[in-house]
Parts: structure tokens; C-alpha cells; sequence
């Protein structure tokens, strides 16, 4: 019994990052803006969590400045999509080695060694269970928001049908880069309880793949807030389960890869349609 | 991007660049100068810098031959480490004379990359699938499956890191210049820029690839099946970067190891949109990213810039390349 509570806390740890960059994507994704770059967008807010924890001692500081630099980073994303006509999945691409480059530099640059930053003032247990709770509770209000409120109702057409909002004398324009600046915020939060909540430093690729994972939870759980977050605790307990399985003879690499290979099963739409938002990745 | 754009633009990278490495606390100058001198300051800077423009320049011309076609292959990474994994086993398999022996792995490698990029291609044209998706998840399952064929069944017994048996001397990929690692797949991938250059000027094929990229509806009307182009392009292209894979294990390595690539699959992106998606101008381009793979350790070790500064100035030029449209909205059924 205690093994089986001890597996769902780590199941819960593990889906954390992934629920609140999986939220992220849902959000970009159903305003029409494909955000590849939400592994950078953890990868900033981890990073920046644990300068900023480091430099004041104050690990929600730090929180703030790592949700602020996955806005940034994320909102980046949005004006050059909205206002310069980018390709999407190119720029996201850039900004993820963009984000990954400039970590790497700046933990050499501020802290003199290279890969890690040092220990620093995280936000404990208490601190972790709270963004665990935060998580589970975002899922739940994104999707109250997206059905009963008039701004999800917007964000959604602005996914669907942009020139319909356009008509509606609304700007689906500024509509994309807000929802790329919140949902880079929530991705860089989900940087943060890496850094921060599940350990008390940054190291470079400490992200591992999660901005990814989270993009395959958005096409799994079909752009819904709730199916997403609901994927990604699936992955989250997959991910858990490797631990469990470790002397078992299943190959950790073959659990490591079943959220990918769901993602690729969801494209086929064998298990069930799957429908992008009709705008998803097009460029005003 | 007209040539004024373009000279502004690469202004504003190099002084980016320079910004960064007196953030670090070096002389830019001195930044400068190392990157060159380890890249292009003796015969041995100069070949390990061909070195990397061929290793490359597989993946670019994969990444530009199914941009042409209208199709985000952004999976040239994992294509090419399959590519580089079949060439590492059936070269540590095969006992034959090199004249048979270099063939087969080359091959081996470009069936690979054909297999991993037929995946997405298969997904695209039969279930419509988003190819980007696809590839971006390909590309990490490639490195799981890599990661544990290599450290499992066919972990080398004698190797002491994640890699298969080496390759027969036999079967190594023969040098150009001796003393080098510069091996005679600089001139393969010269040849197949050429070869790609002539198919999308000359062909009826290249030109079909190509209509369906920029007009899909036109070419679906002119009846061009934009399904079997589809999977067509991206087959070809995984086989293009899953050979650049072999030439690797072939030529550099001489063995299948896990990090085969430092990421050239996604630098390729930057390459193949540096060079305009026309193989001639990214030969040139795979040369400039060549010369900061190669001169990034010597600027780190002399001017004491962090190397990771490459790696941030090449998101910077990605992000900067993204203005130019590439694919077109398409739609299969219609």
C-alpha cells in the first residue's frame, strides 16, 4: 500500500512539468499559433528560476522570473508569427536553440563552470506539493475557461477561423500573442518546478525532451485542456513506472518512448480522430 | 531576402555575437579570430572544418529536398542517426573486400534514413498527418532505439562507451588528404548538391516535387498525386540524411557510437534556409556552419568564449530565417 502511494506521488512529480507545458501548448495551439518551442520555454524558466533564486535567496522570485522568461520567451514566438508572418515551426525551432545556446552560455558566464548551476534556495516540499495542486487546478480552470468564458470562446475561434474574429471587430492578432505570453508563462512554471520544485538547481538538458512530450500530450488529448493535462499524467505515470520496472528486463528506452509513439498513433487517428484546430500553425 | 537585407541581417548576428563574447568577459576581436584560426588556420584546421560541412551538408540537402516539396522535415536528426545505426551494424557485420563492402553500408544507411522519414511520409499521405509532429517525435524515438541497440544486444563487447563492434579497416571510407579525417564523402556530397541542383532544374520529377510545394491545389489539378509526393519526398529525403548517417559511421567514427551527432540534423535546418533551399548556395552554406562546428572549441579553449555562444547565434539565425515562407497549406483529399 505504501509502495503503490509512493508510486503515484512520483507519478504525480513526474507529470507535473509535462501538465503545465502540455497547458501551454493547448493554449498556443488552440489560439493557432504550433509552439515547437515550449522545451525552450521550460528550459528558460528552469534556468532563470535558479539564476534568480541564486542571485536573491528567494526562490519565488525566482518562480516569477522563470514564469516572465517563458513568457518572454514563448511571446517572442507570437509577435514574430503575428506581426512578421514567420513560419512557425521554423522560428520555434530557432528559439529552442536559442534558449538552449543562451542557458548554456549564461551558466558559464555567471556561475564560471560549465553544465550546472550551483545549489540553490529551492522552494522545499511544501513548495512542491503546491505547484503540483497549482497544476491540477490550472487544467481544471483553462477548461471551465475555454467552455464558459467569452475570452476562451475568442481564443478558440481564433484557432478555428481568425477572419471570423477579425469580423467580430476583434484583433486575433493580439489574441495570439496574449495566449503565446500566458502559455509561455505557464510553460516556464513548469521550468520552474523542475529547477526549483523537484530539485534545487539547473543543469543544461535538465528538460530532457519534455517540451515534446507535452506536444504529444496536446494531439492526445485532442487540444483540450483536461485531455491534455489527463495525457500527460498518463505520461507522467509511464514515466514513473520506469523506476518500478527498472530491474523487471523492460527496456527503460521502450517506456521512454511510449508517449512519442501514442503521439504517432493519435496522427494516424485510428484511436479515435484527432483534429488540429484549423488555424493551428497558420500564420496571420 | 534581397542582398542588402541579407548583409544587415548577418551584421546584426555578428554583433550579437561579439555583444555575448564580451559578456563573457573576452575580446571579440580575439573571439573572432580563434573561431577562424581553429577552423580554417592549417591543413588540419581546414580538412576537420570539410569534415563537418560534409556531415552537414547530408542533412541540409535532406532538410531543402523536402522543403521543395512543400514538407517540414524537421526528423533529418533522426534519420540520420537511424541511417548512421543500419550502416554501424551491417558494417560490423559484413566481411568483404571494401569495393563491396563501402557500397552496402552507404546504402544500409540511406535505407534507414528511408525507412524513418517513410514513416512520416507514410503518416502523411495516408492518414494526413502532420509531418512536423511526426518527425519531431521520430527524432526521439530514433535516439531511444539507437540508445538501446547499443547499449543492449549490440553493445560492442570490447567498447567501453555506447557503441557498436568497429568497422573492418577495410570498410572505412577512404581519405583524402592522409592524416585527416577528411574522407572521399566530401565529394559524394558535393556530387549530390549537383545531382539535386540538375533534378530541380531539369526534371520532370523535380519540377513535379516542387509544384506540389508551391501550388498544391494547381498540382493536384494538373494531376500530380499530392499523396504519393508526399511520401515520396520524405522517403527520399530520410534516405538523403539516413546516407549522410553512413558516411559518418563509414568515414569519422568508423563505428556506429550514440553521439554520433551533435545535433547536425537540426543545424541543417539553419543551413538549408542560409542557402535558400538550392543546393549550390547551401554547399556554401554548410561551409560557413562547418567552419563555427570546427572553430567553436578553439575560440573556447583560446579566447575562453563559452562554445555554447554558436549554438545561441544559430537559434538567433533560424529565428531570423523564419520570415521566408516555406510550405504552403495543403490538402490531400481535395
Amino acid at each position: 500500500m505504501a509502495e503503490l502511494l509512493d508510486f503515484f506521488q512520483l507519478a504525480l512529480v513526474k507529470a507535473t512539468p509535462l501538465i503545465f507545458a502540455a497547458l501551454a501548448g493547448v493554449i498556443c495551439e488552440r489560439s493557432g499559433i504550433l509552439n515547437i518551442a515550449l522545451e525552450g520555454g521550460l528550459t528558460v524558466g528552469a534556468f532563470t528560476g535558479a539564476a534568480v533564486s541564486f542571485e536573491t535567496g528567494n526562490p519565488l522570485l525566482g518562480l516569477i522570473a522563470g514564469m516572465l522568461a517563458g513568457a518572454l520567451l514563448c511571446g517572442l514566438l507570437g509577435v514574430a508569427a503575428t506581426r512578421f508572418g514567420v513560419d512557425q515551426i521554423v522560428a520555434g525551432i530557432g528559439l529552442n536553440m536559442l534558449a538552449a545556446g543562451a542557458t548554456a552560455f549564461a551558466v558559464v558566464v555567471l556561475f564560471g563552470a560549465p553544465g550546472a548551476t550551483p545549489e540553490v534556495h529551492a522552494l522545499g516540499s511544501a513548495g512542491e506539493t503546491a505547484l503540483i495542486a497549482v497544476a491540477v487546478v490550472a487544467a481544471l480552470a483553462l477548461q471551465l475557461g475555454f467552455d464558459r468564458t467569452p475570452w476562451g470562446l475568442r481564443l478558440r475561434a481564433c484557432g478555428e477561423n481568425p477572419q471570423a474574429v477579425l469580423s467580430a471587430g476583434l484583433d486575433p492578432r493580439r489574441i495570439r500573442v496574449l495566449a503565446t505570453l500566458a502559455g509561455g508563462a505557464i510553460a516556464g512554471l513548469g521550468g520552474v518546478f523542475l529547477s526549483l520544485g523537484e530539485l534545487d538547481l539547473y543543469s543544461d538538458g535538465m528538460t530532457a525532451g519534455r517540451g515534446f512530450i507535452a506536444l504529444a500530450a496536446v494531439i492526445f488529448g485532442r487540444w483540450t485542456p483536461l485531455g491534455a493535462a489527463g495525457a500527460a499524467l498518463a505520461f507522467g505515470a509511464l514515466s514513473a513506472l520506469q523506476f518500478v520496472l527498472q530491474r523487471s528486463g523492460v527496456p527503460s528506452e521502450l517506456m521512454q518512448a511510449l508517449p512519442y509513439l501514442a503521439a504517432l498513433a493519435a496522427l494516424t487517428g485510428i484511436v479515435g480522430k484527432a483534429r488540429a484546430p484549423a488555424a493551428d500553425g497558420v500564420s496571420l | 531576402m534581397s542582398r542588402r537585407n541579407a548583409a544587415i541581417f548577418a551584421a546584426v548576428l555578428l554583433a550579437i555575437a561579439a555583444g555575448a563574447m564580451a559578456l563573457a568577459g573576452a575580446n571579440p576581436l580575439a573571439g573572432f579570430a580563434a573561431l577562424l584560426r581553429g577552423a580554417l588556420g592549417g591543413e588540419r584546421q581546414l580538412s576537420e572544418t570539410l569534415v563537418q560541412t560534409t556531415a552537414l551538408l547530408f542533412p541540409s540537402l535532406a532538410v531543402a529536398f523536402a522543403f521543395r516539396a512543400g514538407l517540414f522535415n524537421i526528423g533529418a536528426e533522426g534519420q540520420l542517426i537511424v541511417g548512421g545505426l543500419f550502416a554501424g551494424l551491417a558494417g560490423a557485420a559484413l566481411v568483404a573486400p571494401g569495393w563491396i563492402a563501402i557500397p552496402v553500408i552507404l546504402l544500409a544507411g540511406a535505407a534507414g534514413g528511408a525507412f524513418w522519414g517513410g514513416i512520416a511520409g507514410a503518416l502523411r499521405a495516408r492518414f494526413g498527418g502532420n509531418e512536423v509532429i511526426a518527425t519531431l517525435m521520430l527524432n526521439i524515438v530514433a535516439a531511444l532505439l539507437a540508445n538501446y541497440l547499443v547499449v543492449g544486444p549490440f553493445h560492442a563487447p570490447a567498447a567501453t562507451g555506447p557503441e557498436t563492434a568497429e568497422l573492418p579497416v577495410s570498410s572505412w571510407l577512404p581519405v583524402l588528404i592522409p592524416g585527416t579525417r577528411l574522407t572521399i564523402s566530401l565529394l559524394l556530397a558535393l556530387a549530390l548538391a549537383g545531382a539535386l541542383s540538375f533534378m530541380f532544374a531539369r526534371t520532370v520529377f523535380g519540377y513535379a516535387l516542387q509544384a506540389a510545394g508551391e501550388a498544391p491545389q494547381a498540382a493536384a489539378r494538373a494531376g500530380i498525386d499530392l499523396r504519393r509526393t508526399a511520401l515520396v519526398a520524405l522517403t527520399l529525403s530520410g534516405a538523403i540524411a539516413g546516407f549522410g548517417g553512413a558516411t559518418l559511421v563509414a568515414g569519422v567514427l568508423h563505428r556506429f557510437n550514440v553521439a554520433l551527432s551533435p545535433g547536425y540534423g537540426f543545424i541543417a535546418i539553419a543551413v538549408a534556409l542560409v542557402g535558400g533551399l538550392d543546393p549550390l548556395w547551401i554547399v556554401l552554406a554548410a561551409f560557413a556552419f562547418g567552419i563555427l562546428q570546427s572553430g567553436s572549441l578553439t575560440m573556447q579553449a583560446l579566447a575562453h568564449v563559452p562554445k555554447d555562444v554558436v549554438g545561441f547565434v544559430e537559434g538567433l539565425a533560424i529565428l531570423g530565417l523564419s520570415a521566408r515562407r516555406i510550405a504552403n497549406p495543403r490538402e490531400e483529399s481535395a
